[in-house]
């Protein structure tokens, strides 16, 4: 009941992300044919080999490559993460702020019941945006040459894609949860965001700082090569991590007072 | 059988801002409980304790035989909430959100609201956000009575209501305890807990300070009466009447506050020819004088 009420409230923006999220993948697989060409390889030489690994963009020759540096490196994890702190920062944080949480809970409903079922209507949402790209890039496969990327590595690296979503939801969702304001959920998901995704690329080129990368969500996303060799230890990271966070933020929110 | 019972509740909100310091509260079963008080007294605290919104600092509470903490969803099965601000998002329209509400209830109220909604002249199939002020108190209403609870917690049940309206809050009120409904609603309107109450508490910085039946609410409480006769009118027989204090005379008008009986100020007019005779209601914020006046004497 809740849980279908969430996505319910969430019916005008999901498939816009849903699009978007898939369009996304479509037009970078769209580029591969032509980014086979020799003169392309060259042209990226070009770059500094820093500023391109900064982008993810370390491997562009194989497709698996190309589609972890673009696609899977930077565009996709952008969107999900903007889309997941978002939701993860309404799922309780939002009505509670607006002053209409209170309606709900003056009802036979728990307030841990209320938690996971929000938290499981982002989940659900989150697999959505991820079978459809999966789905986008699996019809794609064959016309935009991109059979050197397994299906199962396809499948694998969508399911990390969505962990990695699950994670940054629930670092903002229990962030809401424990403190009731939907600020503190936003900045709270940015910040592990950006960190993140900066541990993994930015940071570990200077010396004394690739340690970072072990514990960047990101790293724990893309580390290893999903996308060739299956799901990686960094997706059981995700959803541990993902798991103790919205335990923690649902048992506070039992305990604290409403705002 | 008690409804709902407090013993010792202490509220305690961050930088030392006090919401109860030991309150002691008994409502019995099939009563109507105003509960009044100026604002910031702690009338919502107590209010969103019963619910278990907020936690108590101290103190025990028990509603319906239940720990609202321990065992809330059970307790909220049986209780009907108005809140104070009764807020709820705007999109959706009065149905849709009544359906849903009824939904979480495992559907009880489904039946009843639409026709709660026509006797308070709603309109269900406007989006929310549309409504005028009165129009969202109505649909809290609905949400509250339509399951009919065994407990209804009302906090400022007829703000916004015109008075047609807020007959109407009375009716259903008074249909809640026919069948045996404990009402327990916070109030600053004085005629509607005369109406409808049979006790009223008054709560002051978070203590409740009495209880007293309505009707010796009524009789402690303080009118402001202006009498305008048709000729001068002599200052000394208005003077020194009993309970017929503050008495000033100008021309044909007699101003003065009255406590108590109205006979004999009434028997002293009648000698006259009497043009106006206004009695304002009590007012609220004179009756918490009142009892506030005592207190201070007291300590």
């Amino acid at each position: 009941m809740l849980l279908l009420r969430a996505l319910w409230e969430n019916r005008r923006s999901l498939p816009g992300w849903t699009v978007a999220i898939a369009g996304v993948g479509l037009m970078y697989a769209a580029f591969w044919p032509s980014m086979r060409t020799p003169e392309m390889s060259k042209a990226l030489a070009a770059y500094p080999q820093d500023m391109l690994a900064a982008f993810n963009m370390s491997d562009l020759t194989s497709a698996a490559g190309y589609l972890g540096s673009t696609v899977y490196g930077l565009m996709a994890p952008l969107l999900i993460a903007v889309f997941a702190i978002t939701w993860g920062a309404r799922a309780v944080a939002g009505d509670e702020g607006e002053g209409t949480l209170d309606l709900i809970l003056a009802h036979p409903v728990g307030r841990l019941t209320l938690a996971l079922q929000r938290f499981a209507a982002l989940l659900a949402g989150l697999v959505v945006v991820g079978a459809a790209l999966l789905a986008a890039m699996l019809a794609v496969r064959g016309a935009a040459q991109l059979g050197d990327v397994p299906v199962g590595g396809l499948v694998a690296m969508n399911l990390q894609l969505v962990l990695l979503g699950a994670c940054l939801g629930a670092v903002a969702f229990a962030a809401g949860a424990a403190t009731g304001s939907r600020a503190v959920a936003l900045g709270a998901g940015a910040v592990v965001a950006v960190v993140g995704y900066l541990a993994n690329s930015v940071m570990p080129m200077v010396d004394g700082l690739s340690w970072t990368r072990n514990g960047s969500i990101f790293h724990w996303y893309l580390g290893g090569s999903p996308m060739l060799d299956g799901l990686q230890p960094g997706a059981a990271a995700l959803a541990a991590t993902a798991v103790l966070l919205v335990l923690a933020g649902s048992f506070v929110f039992t305990r604290r007072d409403i705002g | 059988m008690t409804a709902i019972s407090t013993r010792g509740l202490v509220k305690t909100y961050g930088r030392g801002r006090r919401g109860l310091a030991g309150l002691d509260l008994q409502v019995e079963s099939g009563e109507v409980y105003g509960y009044l008080g100026p604002n910031g007294a702690g009338k919502s605290t107590t209010i969103r304790i019963l619910l278990d919104l907020i936690r108590p600092t101290g103190g025990e509470v028990s509603v319906l035989g239940l720990d609202p903490r321990r065992d809330g969803v059970e307790l909220r099965r049986r209780i009907g909430y108005l809140a104070g601000d009764f807020v709820v998002a705007g999109r959706q329209t009065g149905r849709q959100l009544l359906a849903y509400l009824s939904g979480l209830r495992g559907g009880r109220g489904r039946d009843r609201f639409a026709q709660l909604a026509h006797r308070l002249d709603l309109d269900l199939d406007r989006p929310i956000r549309g409504l005028s002020k009165g129009n969202r108190q109505k649909v809290g209403l609905v949400q509250a009575f339509m399951h009919e609870p065994e407990l209804l917690v009302l906090d400022e049940p007829t703000s916004g209501l015109d008075p047609f309206l807020q007959q109407e809050f009375v009716h259903l009120v008074r249909e809640a305890t026919a069948r045996g409904a404990t009402v327990f609603m916070s109030s600053h309107v004085m005629s509607e807990v005369q109406q409808t109450a049979d006790r009223v508490g008054i709560i002051r910085d978070g203590r409740l300070i009495t209880v007293e039946s309505v009707h010796s609410l009524r009789e402690h409480a303080v009118r402001s009466v202006t009498l305008t006769l048709a000729g001068p009118a002599p200052a000394d027989e208005f003077q020194g009447l009993p309970g017929f204090t503050d008495v000033t005379v100008t021309g044909a008008t007699v101003r003065g506050r009255l406590a108590g009986h109205t006979d004999e100020l009434v028997k002293a007019a009648a000698r006259h020819t009497v043009v106006d005779l206004l009695c304002e209601e009590p007012d609220l914020d004179e009756i918490f004088f009142h009892f506030y006046g005592d207190q201070h004497v007291a300590a």
